[in-house]
């Protein structure tokens, strides 16, 4: 076979680009130097200790932490019932569900986070991580409902009906039956609701006033000066990311191929 | 018992009303009813120079990232799918696996690698291709440079797994019965691959019109669009003006994305209504 070079060199050119950032970043971050400058004139732990030792950067990765994994539990716990709820849904209600539970992913944030701050205003309930959470829920829902949903439909239904004429009740047949091999699927649905809420800038900004969230605080640094902790927080939260995300990917690909098979 | 099922749905379309529909739509009713019922909001916006050309700029930047990312992520995935089996996946969770950075994280990377002191202009100078650092950091170019890199990853996936799902056995075909290579490409290939084309240039603007982040920190005083604007209007506790603002970013997506499907739909084979 005829090796293609050229085609070879653009493609490995075009994944260099996309990985440009964080090879940049993650060296920086082992700088001793104070000031940001590449290369590094010398190396250290600094930046690292920097962020492990500030109460401020340490709160807020805290209550990010937090809201994610509540947002991802909420996210996930009600958009898998409500996969098994559509898969039931009359046909002409079905498409208008799907809809609106999938819209989220759809309309850019900041709309989002302007009509929930404006009427967490009127409740009184801004700064609060409850409503922090429920926000971050609702735009991580629709992912949970298209990594859960495409898995629900290549389950095999007679398995719960089977459960069924073996006499378990419906709730018993289908924990037993039908939510076992969704397991990965739920999974990483679940890591993915956990990142969306993670990541999310605009609606905390808008929300938590003197309670920063990791991104807030990252953002209000950012905008000011082009602090060297950061490439640290970032180079850590790459691996996090990384490592947690491959993980995800794999349990999909492994639930979706798995049950396509049999 | 069906009904029993159907009462599952309900914890996630409450939490998609409360935290989604109806704060949507409470930014429309801010839009009209601030102060009062008025559509003086857009008339303000459509009234002014300053605020049309942040409009058209969003429109611009939208597009033009969404094409930059179709004319660079659909060879990268045809390279991809031209692959044996066994190396797609790795390829493409090489493609992947920045997609899983922070937004944040991302743009200050590219603001560390820009700036005055950055990598790049460490480089030219090294090189002797410059004797001053050059601007690169606040200007429309850096815009688009980080915007492309956060987004190109979706594209890429976006057009491989239309592409995986060709028959390879149709394109196969096309050259038994005498196609050159390129003819086979140009005729089978691209046209089944091209709605996979569509809907990844459709998913980047849609989230390219919404971005603010890597503008207000990579970009210059001119390269403001909708979502900065709607930012710094909270900030200024300008409900309703943001409403309105808010209201246009999101009708002109939908129109925009109405009209792309209208044209595309024309030239697009559907296979599965075949």
């Amino acid at each position: 076979m005829r090796t293609r070079l050229v085609p070879t060199l653009l493609f490995a050119l075009g994944v260099l680009f996309l990985f440009f950032p964080i090879l940049i970043v993650a060296p920086m971050s082992f700088s001793g130097d104070r000031f940001l400058g590449f290369p590094p004139k010398s190396w250290g732990l600094v930046w690292y200790e920097a962020y492990f030792s500030d109460p401020v950067w340490l709160a807020a990765t805290w209550r990010s932490l937090r809201v994610a994994t509540l947002a991802g539990l909420i996210a996930t716990l009600s958009g898998t019932a409500g996969v098994v709820g559509l898969a039931r849904l009359p046909r002409r209600w079905r498409a208008g569900v799907t809809g609106l539970l999938l819209a989220p992913a759809i309309v850019p944030n900041v709309i989002v986070a302007l009509g929930v701050f404006v009427l967490a205003l009127r409740f009184g309930s801004t700064d609060s991580e409850a409503t922090l959470m429920l926000a971050h829920a609702a735009i991580g829902l629709p992912f949970v409902v298209m990594i859960v949903g495409a898995a629900y439909r290549q389950t095999d239904p007679t398995l719960e009906k089977a459960a069924r004429v073996f006499g378990a009740g419906p709730l018993r047949a289908f924990w037993t039956a039908t939510v076992p091999p969704l397991a990965p699927a739920i999974l990483a649905a679940f890591i993915f609701a956990f990142f969306v809420s993670f990541d999310e800038l605009v609606i905390a900004l808008f929300l938590m006033g003197g309670s920063e969230t990791l991104p807030v605080r990252i953002w209000n640094d950012l905008r000011f000066e082009i602090n060297p902790t950061i490439a640290a927080i970032s180079t850590f939260f790459v691996v996090v990311t990384a490592l947690a995300m491959g993980l995800a990917e794999t349990l999909r690909i492994r639930a979706t191929r798995r049950q396509g098979n049999s | 018992m069906r009904f029993a099922h159907r009462l599952t749905l309900v914890p996630a379309v409450l939490l998609a009303l409360a935290m989604f529909a109806v704060p949507v739509a409470f930014v429309f009713s801010e839009a009209v009813f601030t102060p009062e019922f008025s559509l003086a909001h857009f008339e303000r916006f459509f009234s002014r120079a300053a605020y049309l050309s942040v409009y058209r700029n969003t429109l611009v930047v939208s597009a033009a990232v969404a094409s930059i990312c179709l004319a660079v992520g659909y060879p990268m995935a045809l390279f991809i799918v031209g692959q044996p089996a066994g190396r797609r996946p790795l390829l493409l969770f090489l493609v992947l696996v920045p997609l899983w950075m922070s937004i944040l994280v991302r743009t200050y990377a590219w603001m560390v690698v820009l700036g005055r002191e950055g990598i790049v202009n460490g480089a030219l100078q090294w090189l002797g291709l410059t004797d001053e650092p050059l601007t690169l950091m606040f200007t429309t170019g850096a815009v688009y440079v980080a915007m492309v890199q956060i987004l190109l990853p979706i594209m890429v996936v976006t057009c491989y797994s239309a592409m995986t799902e060709i028959d390879p056995g149709l394109v196969r075909a096309a050259r038994v019965c005498g196609a050159s290579p390129f003819a086979a490409f140009r005729k089978v290939f691209l046209p089944l691959s091209l709605e996979g084309a569509v809907t990844g240039w459709s998913v980047i603007f849609i989230l390219s019109m919404g971005f603010f982040i890597v503008p207000a920190l990579v970009g210059g005083r001119r390269d403001v669009l909708l979502g900065n604007m709607i930012v710094n209007q909270v900030g200024q506790a300008n409900w309703g003006f943001a409403g309105a603002l808010a209201i246009v970013l999101l009708v002109s997506t939908i129109v925009l994305l109405g009209l792309v499907r209208l044209v595309a739909g024309r030239f697009l084979y559907s296979p599965r209504e075949a």
